[in-house]
């Protein structure tokens, strides 16, 4: 796990039982677009003290904070989780970072099903997780909101918008995170 | 639109954080102030585009600071922040100008499009202010610049008088703009593709005013071997201006009476009649009722001329309009210098509001002209206008010059000073162009050193 390389290397925490199969895919394909070591940390069990009673639902926020507490030698540390997340202004998010920070996390929660709740493929499902992954992982890296339709770093809170975005950042976002990950 | 900056009132830190959190990821500037009382000190300092303020808060509530923020921030649009329960609240706050509101938590969606209406809004609103602005004050009128508030009446006042034919008398200081004003009345005027003839009654002696603005037949005096037109004939069509209109004898005052009452003329040494038709403008900076009481000035004449006053302000009643003014000669003589001086500073600014302007316009032209010319930097600073604080010097050479390159320089200082650093009079006494003049400066590294004792 401690790959002296002088890239930043992400590592990848469950939060929750996960199982083994998502956070891999999400690790091959951060590799494979950031061009970034990645690792599997482990798992982690879900923070009670992050769960909101009245809206039960789990803050995101405080998620991040004790996701750092997680590893010290990876740039960031992205994490995985299946429960409902939010923050207090929004009524859910698929996903939360610190802009600049060093966390970041991403909930299938509402990633599993369609818009109206109908089922959808695996293949997409396994996509959405992944956008919102990399999303995420352009704030740690101080990404902004994109404009561009085309971009990962545009934000989507619906699952139609989500899924009209290919795996990709636009150009510019695409330079400034390589830029950001070389210094 | 520029720079996007937001303002987040919140009292509870975690709503704070989270919603400026997720606004600094859309890459705009946002600041926090966790009450009322902050928001306000934070509005003193700059100004909000756009404003997210929470209702309830402890110390203000967030109606409070909306009142106080339609009035100090009119052009920030602010949208309310309640709780579930106080949506009446935030219904009260839309008719005292809040532009929306949302209820926590909101649906990101939600968030993102009303961002997007607000900015949208905000630009329509600064283009529309714009735009007005523009109609309402134009700072260019003509050639004549000035936003003071005395010179856009002038400006209306000009657009009235020109459509009219009747005679102006414009009126004011040395140096304020009344040639200039002379030709926008000209420009608006129905008779604007006829000629615009200008004469200073003042730069003539008499016998010599009287052929240049009547003309004359051959044989009228000793050399008059053309017959010639004068200024008076050649505005047939278009108008006359005559400056410095206290300057014409006593006799002369009744041949231009006649003109302007029976529209038709003769030249000197000629007995035709010649008909004429123009529109007559005439300026003065002298008091003509103090002249008509000396015997100077003929009623009949100055009621013929004054059908219309315009009384122009002096400079120093219209400081507000330096800036603009000093701005625009900046630019003017960068052009013709080719020097690449670019800004006036703070400073040199100050000192400009601080003087009196005697010259008036004029004044402040050539003073600029003259920095730009002398200037050693980009920025025009407070010691380039210093001469404007330094009496005047006289003159007085003690060694004779032996070269002629050393004539020349002491000749050229000597009529700089003595015009005061008028480089376009200086000029035309040395009989020399403007710009073989600035390169003449800039060869003897002139400027205007005051000399004790
Ligand atoms: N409002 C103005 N905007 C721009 N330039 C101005 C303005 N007023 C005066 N000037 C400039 O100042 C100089 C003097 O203007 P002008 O000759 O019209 O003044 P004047 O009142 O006729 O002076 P005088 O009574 O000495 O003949 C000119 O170079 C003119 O271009
Ligand atoms: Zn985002
Ligand atoms: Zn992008």
């Amino acid at each position: 796990m401690d790959q002296q390389t002088n890239l930043p290397s992400i590592g990848i925490v469950s939060v929750g039982k996960l199982g083994n199969l998502i956070p891999r895919v999400v690790a091959a394909n951060i590799q494979g677009i950031l061009d970034v070591p990645v690792s599997i940390i482990g798992e982690i069990e879900i923070p009670e003290e992050t769960f909101i009673l009245e809206r039960r639902q789990y803050d995101a926020g405080l998620m991040l904070k004790i996701l750092e507490e997680v590893s010290t030698n990876h740039f960031c540390i992205l994490g995985v989780t299946y429960v409902d997340l939010c923050i207090p202004v929004f009524t859910y998010v698929f996903g939360e970072a610190q802009l600049g920070g060093r966390t970041a996390i991403v909930s299938t929660y509402r990633l599993q099903r369609g818009e109206l709740g109908e089922t959808i493929s695996e293949s997409v499902f396994y996509e959405r997780v992944v956008k919102v992954a990399l999303h995420e992982i352009g704030h740690v890296f101080s990404l902004y909101h994109c404009e561009n339709e085309y971009c990962l770093m545009r934000f989507s809170s619906k699952l139609g918008a989500l899924d009209s975005l290919p795996i990709l950042f636009c150009d510019r976002c695409l330079f400034l995170l390589k830029r950001l990950i070389r210094s | 639109m520029g720079h996007i900056r937001i303002l987040v009132v919140d009292d509870e830190l975690i709503v704070r954080e989270s919603l400026i959190g997720w606004l600094k990821k859309g890459g705009y500037d946002v600041d926090p102030a966790s009450s009322g009382m902050e928001a306000l000190k934070r509005l003193k300092e700059k100004e909000y585009d756009l404003i997210f303020l929470d209702i309830k808060m402890p110390d203000m509530s967030g109606i409070e600071v909306l009142k106080n923020l339609k009035e100090s921030s009119p052009n920030s649009l602010v949208v309310m922040i309640t709780a579930y329960g106080s949506v009446e609240t935030a219904v009260e706050a839309m008719k005292l100008g809040a532009s929306d509101y949302l209820m926590k938590p909101f649906e990101p969606e939600h968030l993102v499009l009303l961002v997007e209406k607000l900015l949208q809004q905000k630009k329509l609103i600064e283009e529309n202010l714009f735009l007005k602005e523009q109609v309402s004050k134009r700072t260019k009128y003509q050639e004549l610049i000035g936003s003071a508030s005395c010179m856009q009446k002038l400006f209306e006042i000009i657009e009235e008088v020109a459509s009219v034919d009747s005679p102006v008398l414009i009126r004011g200081e040395t140096g304020t703009g009344k040639e200039l004003i002379a030709k926008a009345i000209h420009a608006k005027s129905p008779r604007r593709f006829g000629p615009f003839v200008a004469i200073n009654c003042g730069a003539f002696p008499e016998s010599l005013l009287e052929t240049e603005l009547f003309g004359h037949e051959v044989g009228a005096f000793t050399g008059a071997i053309r017959a010639r037109k004068g200024r008076i004939e050649i505005a047939h069509g278009g108008t006359l201006f005559l400056d410095e209109i206290g300057e014409i004898p006593l006799k002369m005052q009744v041949d231009l009476l006649r003109v302007l009452e029976e529209k038709r003329f003769q030249r000197v040494g000629g007995r035709e009649y010649i008909p004429v038709d123009f529109r007559f403008i005439s300026a003065t900076h002298k008091n003509l009722e103090e002249e008509i009481r000396l015997g100077r000035f003929r009623k009949d004449f100055y009621f013929r001329l004054n059908v219309i006053e315009i009384q122009v302000p002096p400079l120093r009643e219209r400081k507000e309009d330096i800036s603009l003014l000093a701005q625009h000669f900046l630019q003017k003589f960068r052009r013709e210098t080719n020097k690449p001086v670019t800004t006036i500073s703070k400073d040199a600014l100050n000192l400009l509001y601080s003087y009196d302007w005697p010259g008036n316009v004029r004044e402040l032209e050539n003073a600029i002209e003259r920095a730009v010319v002398l200037a050693k930097s980009r920025i025009l600073t407070k010691e380039d206008f210093s001469f404007l604080l330094r009496p005047k010097l006289l003159e007085n050479q003690v060694d004779e010059p032996k070269s002629l390159e050393e004539v020349e320089r002491r000749h050229i200082e000597k009529i700089l000073n003595e015009t005061d650093w008028n480089i376009s009079r200086a000029a035309k006494i040395l009989g020399l162009n403007r710009t073989t003049l600035h390169a003449k400066i800039k060869k003897y590294g002139l400027s205007h050193h005051p000399r004790t004792n």
